[in-house]
This record gives C-alpha cells, structure tokens and sequence, in this order.
C-alpha cells in the first residue's frame, strides 16, 4: 500500500514541471512559484516569493513603517537573466501599541518580473535561485531566511503553471494600478504646518467615504496617526499628519493610495507621486495655516479692546488702575486678564458642543437670538444709567452680595473680564473672521488654541498696565475730570443700545423695539429709585426689585417675527445657493456680500464701498451679479456657504465665477482691492 | 458633554505630547528615570556633556546583532572614554512579555561587556514616549547645552544579520567624532529601524 503511494506521488511529482519545493522554518513557508510551465527565450516570465505566514505572525511592506524590514529577495540566475524589483500588493495596517506598522498576514506573493535572454537553447533547463530574507513579526521579532530555487524546461511555448499561475494573477488584482488609472480624480497637495493635505478632486463628483495612504518612504507621515478625510469646496482633502521626528523634506506624497469610492465597495490602489505645493494663497480656513492663525487671534483680540462697544467699560477699568496702588493693581489685572480668558475658554467649549451637536453657527451667533439682544441692550441701557451717575452699584445690590462683593473685589476684576468678552462678540474686528473660521473648521485643541490666543491679545494692554506700574504715567492722574469723563463715556453705551434696538428691530419688528424701549423706562425707574437718599430701605429695596423683574419680564417679550424678504432691493438678490449656482450656470460671475444687522464692519463696508455708485458701476462694467446673504437671523444656509470658504462670521465677501475657486475677499473692504479681485 | 470634554482634553494631552515630542535642532525632552539600581537618573544633570541614548530590548534581534557583533560595546567604550555620557534604555512594558527586571537587565549586560554610564527602565514608557523612540536600537544625542543634535538609526545596514556590521556606517561614531571636533553634524536625521519599542498600553 505505502509503495503504491509512493509511486503515485513520484509520478505526480514528474507530471508537473520540475519544482523545487517550499522551505519551511518556524514561522513562515517559502517558495519561488512561476507564473508559466516554462522559460521562453527573451521573454520575461513571472516569479513569485509565496509566504504563507502562521496565523498572528506577519511580514513587511517595502516601507514597514514605524518597525521592522521588508522582505529582500536576493536572486543568483544564470549568465544573461535579469530581475526585476518586487511588486508589492497593498499592505494591510499593523497595529502594535502606539506604533503601526505596513505589512502582510496570512499568505503574500512578491511578484518580480525576470528576463530570459534571447538565445536559450530549447530543450535544456534553467534554475533561477534566490536567497529570501524577511522579519515575521508578532510582538517579538524573528528574522528568517531561506535558499529557494525553481528549474523550468527552456521551450518556445509555456503554458499557465498549474500552482502558480492563479495565485500570480489574484495577487495582481491587488497590486497598486499606475496613477493614470486614476482618470476619474485629479490629484494636488498642499503644506501645512501639523500636515500635507492630499487633494482630490473628481471630474463626476462622485463621494468618497474613504482613502489611506501608504508612503513609500520612512520618516513622513506619522504612521499610527489616523488620516481624516473632509470634503470642502475643491473635492476631498486627505490630512497626512506629519512624522513627529521627520526624515527629510516631505515634498512629494509618494505611495500607495487605496480609495474606497461610495457604492463601490473594492477598494482600488494607486501608486502616486504628487508634489506638495506651497499652501494655498487665498484666505480659506483649510489653507490658513496654524501658527498664522495664532497670530491673526492675538492682533484680533487685540483690536477688540478698541471696539466702541468694548472701551467704555474699560476705560472705567483703567480709571481704577490709576486709583489702586501698584501691587494691588497687578492682582486686579491678572484676575481681569482671567476672566477674559475664561471667557473665551468657555465659549470655545461651547462652540465645540455645539458643533458636536451638528449646529450650524458662526462668531455672533448669540445675536441671533431676539432674547440676547433684548437683554444686552438693557444692560447696556443700566450700564449707561450708572456712568450717568444716575445711581452707584452699592445702593442697587442687595447689602449681602453688596458686602461680598466688597471683601471679595477680585470677583468684580473676574467679572469685568467675562463682562469684557461678552460685549465684544459682537464686532467681528479685521483678521479674527479668518481666525475663526480656521477655529470652527480645525480640531478642537488648534481651535482652543485660537480662542486661547484671542483672549490673550484681549486682555494683554490690561495686564501689562497692571503688572508695569511705570506704564500707568501715561495715564492721566486722577481728578475731579474722572467724574465727567465717566458720565461721558455714557453716551457711547447709549449709542449701542440705540444700535441694538435697531438689531432687535431687524429680528423681531417694531413691536419688539416698543417692548425694549418700555423695559428700558421701567429699569430707569429702578435705578432713579436705586439713586434716591434713602434707597436701603425695605420698602425702597423691594420697589426697585419690582421694578427690575418688570424691565426683565419686558424685555424678554420680544420674539422673532415670522420669515420675511429681508434686504432686497433692485440691484442685491437675496441669497439662496440655486441663486448663485444658477448665475454661474449662466456664465455670469456672482459677488456675494454676507452681512447681518448686528455686524458694524459689515454696515461700515456698505457705506463706504459697497453702496458707491462708482462701486456699483465696477460690477456692471463687468457684468457681476449681486447677491446679499442677510445674516441677522439664523440661516443654515448662509452658516454651510460661509463654512465652505473656511469662515464663520461677517463681514465675508465672496466672489464666485463660473469654472473657478471662490476668491475670499478681505474683511476691510476697498475699490481697489474689490476691482483687482474682479479683473483677477 | 463630559464625553466632549474628556475628548477635548485627551486631544490637549495629545498634542501637548507632540509639541514637546523630540525634534532635532530642539531641546531634547528632560526626564528623570531609575537606573538598575533604583537611583533616580535625570537628563539634566548631564548639562554640560554629550549625552547618548539608546533605545534597547535584549529580546530583539536587531540589538542582539549589534550586542553579538560586539558593535555596541565597542561604540559604547569608545564614547565614555572620551568624557561622553551613555544612557541605555529600555521601554519594555511588563506586559509585552519581553520586559526583563534590573537583575536581568544587568545580567545581560554583564553577560555581553556591555559599560553605559547607566541603564534605565523605562516601563511605563514615558521616557520613550517623549522621544518617540519608536524602535530598538533607537539612538540619539543631546548635546552640552541639552539640544537634541541626532536621531535614529544606530547605522546604514537595516539588516539583524550579524555581517552586514562591518560594512555599515555607523552613523552615531561619525555625528559624536563630528560634535566633539567642534565640526557641524552631517548627518542628524535618519529612519531609525529594527523591532518595534514594545510599550504597554498609553496612560
């Protein structure tokens, strides 16, 4: 019986072509596989390095990633033979710990291409041997060897090699197709600072839900970190983040790029090689680099203590730096340079929530909300009340808190700061638009970042007048002028509320404005009350309570009105994406002016530049249509439009030309700069 | 909303980890670890010297083969008799199966006539972390004035074959002969190779 066998496997082994077998060693069975029964002269003829890994164990990719090698074949072939490098199939993701590595489990075949020379004499044989060297790792590594060889018949015909051929051909189903394959998309990248953004753009707008890129070099991408994919207004972007200890120039994003488009669910690869380009010169988000940004928060929050709205309460702050002695003065501005970083440490936590949420907002999106409005023009109106000198503080809040607040001035430093970042929301001053629009767009640590560096360029004149003494020369000394200087930095705040009045009118109509108006007479009651000799009384205390739960109670009435047309007239459209969709289909170029009542650069903007006739007679010359996105209210719309060139805030100006990128115009508003733009 | 905010601070740990993570031409992270011995060893005393690191596992071929070889030894010798100091360290987690105690640690290193100024245990991988030592031998130098001069590889071969030393450019000799002849460094950055460092899991 056992002969019989043997004799069965003896001729089974000579009816196929002669092979040299697999070698085994712990971990790993190797051997060389022809592609063809046979060595055609001057043809090539494929070999393949067949793995087959014990299950838990792998081996390398050509760049392995953070570890390990890739496996080397080192070929002795007879006089005139040539190999070819290894074609590497798309490797899988391996993770160990915090490292990844890029390799193969299960069963693997290296293709490498050899070249018979020309004049084999049919009829004799030739071995082709190679010595294979690779690392199987699993968590310890073990590097192993073997000698392999196969003899094939030189003849002028070969047939498909009965175990090679098919593993051969299903392997280069997964080999990476040249990048021209890759017709449908068309590749760019841009540099940044954490990262190189790989861009792609499709000629018939499919989706992409998924891609990863496999560098072919070491020391460019950080291997373990994950690459997210986001769509924006060119396509998809692919963010590479950058190698923490990186080797070289990361210039070209050379490797393999497995795509998974939607409805398709066979990943395809692609061996790229794409130059990475400067970033992007218009003012996006996506192309606004982090360290700018950065910069452009702090000279943003900078700008923000000269907002009207801003320095009238300051300035009575930096009144009190001129009373307190010096040491004091330094406590006071930190704790007020605290509470403007709180602040702001506490909106971006709320903008991050409510983005996780899915809303839809931009910078001075409280002022949106009627209520908002209403209640901070009737602070305001009390603010001005008390610079008027209507009454004082002291006699308006209750002796206990009164008395707290006395021992514990460093709250009242703590809430001018808060108070400080409330107020100056609103006015979107130059450069923090960009900023912002980076900060809702990047991931929360850069957009903590920003909002970290805003409150910083805030609160900095007050800390440094606080903490350099010598600086405080420069401010008057104190005198009876304070008195009128602080009953006249009245007027700005009732300019604001003037102004808010008008926002609230915008939002909730004539009647809310009557409602304002009434809660704004029945606080001036409470505070005449809170002013009059004698006003610590019960009965004096519980009038003015009275009274200012009625001026709250009024000015919470206000309610957004129902939708109406808002700011068309003959030469702006209202803003809808069809509209400006439309006007592109039809060729024309579209100048888009996203503004909101509440926004002062905006209405500056309009004056100056955007209601010129000679402003105007430059979009007709050129045939732009113009299209107002009217901001005051909450609009998902505009809030998606403004997020897709990178911004969250007004003023933005965008101009859309049929076949082109949108061009961000700046947020200071010229002729000139409009006129460059529209003839650029 | 906690979830938000606990990822929120993971992300500020994250990057915090990356902007002090090592990068050539920049202070080298400062850390403080124990020796074989359980001294406490921290960078810093060392200002004023060269300073080596090397990222070791005795479980791992590739540093068998510069230990085998008696590559390392003789580099290690070579640099410490010129006033350069050498720390060894090894970030095995107990975890991953290859950590090896202090008497271990020393053992080897006895075994193979090894002389780091000192060894350090790092199985928390903290140190390894701040590094972004990724494999072993990982090497760097920091310089007098605590600047991180070179990382990676020990050499050119990326091999674990015991004969491709002799042939190889040993890249950490020619940075400190270069740092220590006053000359630039040539060659300061290079993909580091060999196993992966085997940290347990981050925390």
């Amino acid at each position: 019986m056992s002969r019989v066998l043997a004799a069965l496997a003896l001729s089974l082994a000579f009816a196929l072509p002669a092979w040299a077998g697999a070698v085994r060693t712990p971990h790993v069975e190797a051997e060389l596989l022809p592609e063809r029964t046979a060595i055609v002269p001057g043809e090539p003829l494929t070999v393949a390095l067949r793995l087959s890994i014990i299950p838990d164990w792998h081996t390398y990719w050509l760049n392995p990633g953070d570890s390990g090698e890739p496996t080397a074949l080192a070929w002795r072939l007879p006089a005139g033979f040539r190999a070819g490098k290894i074609q590497w199939p798309v490797p899988e993701r391996l993770p160990a710990g915090p490292l990844m590595n890029f390799g193969y489990s299960g069963e693997v075949l290296h293709l490498v291409r050899i070249d018979a020379p020309a004049d084999l004499a049919p009829g004799t044989s030739v071995t082709l041997s190679a010595r294979a060297t690779w690392l199987v790792c699993k968590v310890d590594c073990i590097p192993e060897e073997a000698e392999l060889a196969v003899t094939l018949p030189v003849a002028t015909t070969a047939g498909p090699h009965p175990r090679g051929a098919g593993p051969i051909e299903a392997t280069r189903a997964r080999l990476p197709a040249p990048a021209q394959a890759l017709s449908e998309w068309s590749l760019s990248a841009t540099s940044a600072p954490e990262k190189v953004l790989l861009h792609l753009a499709s000629a018939t707008g499919s989706a992409l839900p998924h891609a990863r890129f496999f560098p072919f070099q070491e020391g460019k991408i950080e291997a373990a970190a994950p690459q997210r994919v986001s769509a924006n207004e060119r396509g998809y972007s692919l963010e590479l983040p950058r190698a923490a200890q990186p080797v070289g120039p990361f210039d070209r994003v050379a490797g393999v790029l497995v795509l998974t488009p939607d409805g398709d669910l066979r990943p395809r690869a692609f061996e790229i090689d794409v130059p990475v380009a400067a970033a992007a010169a218009h003012a996006s988000g996506a192309g606004f680099g982090f360290v700018a940004a950065l910069l452009a928060a702090l000279a943003g929050g900078l700008i923000l203590n000269l907002m009207p709205c801003v320095l009238p309460v300051l300035a009575i702050k930096v009144l009190g730096f001129a009373g307190a002695d010096a040491r004091q003065g330094r406590r006071h501005g930190l704790l007020y340079g605290a509470g403007v970083l709180a602040s702001f440490w506490a909106l971006a936590v709320l903008l991050f929530a409510l983005r996780a949420a899915g809303a839809e907002l931009g910078w001075g999106f409280q002022l949106q909300s009627p209520t908002v409005v209403a209640l901070l023009a009737l602070l305001f109106f009390g603010l001005a009340l008390n610079l008027s000198g209507v009454f004082e503080f002291g006699g308006l809040v209750p002796g206990g808190l009164a008395a707290w607040s006395a021992r514990n001035p460093a709250l009242d430093w703590f809430l001018t700061g808060v108070l400080a970042v409330v107020i100056a929301a609103p006015c979107t001053a130059p450069f923090m638009g960009a900023a912002l629009g980076f900060a809702v767009a990047a991931d929360p640590v850069q957009a903590f970042g920003v909002f970290t560096a805003l409150g910083v360029g805030m609160a900095l004149p007050y800390v440094a007048l606080a903490w350099f003494p010598a600086w405080l020369r420069y401010v008057p000394k104190p005198g009876p002028w304070m008195v009128r200087l602080k009953q006249a930095l009245a007027f700005p705040l009732y300019a604001t509320v003037v102004w808010l009045a008008w926002v609230l009118g915008r939002q909730a109509g004539l009647e809310g404005v009557v409602w304002l108006l009434s809660a704004c007479v029945v606080l001036a009651i409470a505070a005449w009350l809170a002013g009059l000799p004698g006003s610590r009384g019960p009965a004096a205390r519980g009038a003015i309570g009275l009274a200012l739960v009625g001026a709250l109670a009024l000015a919470l009435v206000p309610r957004e009105e129902a939708a109406q047309p808002v700011s068309s007239d003959a030469i702006w459209r209202p803003y809808s994406a069809q509209t400006v969709a439309g006007l592109n289909a039809a060729g024309k170029p579209v100048f888009v002016d996203f503004t909101a009542a509440w926004c002062v650069t905006c209405q500056v903007n309009k004056k100056l530049v955007l209601s010129r006739e000679e402003v105007l007679a430059d979009f007709r010359a050129r045939g732009v249509e113009l299209v107002r996105a009217d901001w005051t209210r909450r609009d998902a719309d505009i809030a998606q439009a403004l997020a897709s060139v990178g911004r969250s805030g007004v003023p933005t100006y965008v101009l859309y030309r049929p076949g082109r990128a949108p061009v961000v115009l700046p947020e200071i508003l010229t002729r000139e700069r409009l006129v460059e733009a529209l003839d650029g | 909303m906690k979830h938000l905010t606990a990822c929120l601070f993971a992300a500020i740990a994250f990057t915090a980890a990356q902007a002090f993570a090592s990068t050539v031409g920049q202070p080298a992270p400062d850390f403080s670890a124990t020796d074989l011995s359980g001294k406490p060893v921290k960078l810093s005393d060392y200002r004023g010297k060269y300073v080596v690191l090397e990222w070791t596992n005795p479980e791992c071929p590739y540093v068998r083969r510069h230990y085998d070889s008696g590559n390392m030894q003789s580099l290690q010798k070579e640099a410490v008799g010129k006033g350069v100091v050498w720390l060894a360290v090894n970030s095995s987690s107990q975890a991953s199966g290859e950590y090896y105690t202090p008497e271990q640690m020393a053992r080897w290193l006895r075994e193979k006539g090894a002389s780091p100024t000192a060894t350090l245990l790092d199985e928390s991988g903290k140190v390894g972390r701040a590094y972004s030592a990724r494999t072993t031998p990982q090497m760097y130098i920091v310089d007098p004035q605590g600047k991180l001069v070179y990382a990676g590889a020990i050499d050119d071969k990326r091999s674990a074959s015991v004969a491709e030393t002799k042939n190889a450019n040993n890249h950490v000799r020619a940075a400190l002969n270069e740092a220590l002849a006053g000359k630039a460094i040539t060659t300061s950055v290079t993909s580091p190779y060999g196993c992966s460092v085997k940290y347990g899991p981050a925390g």
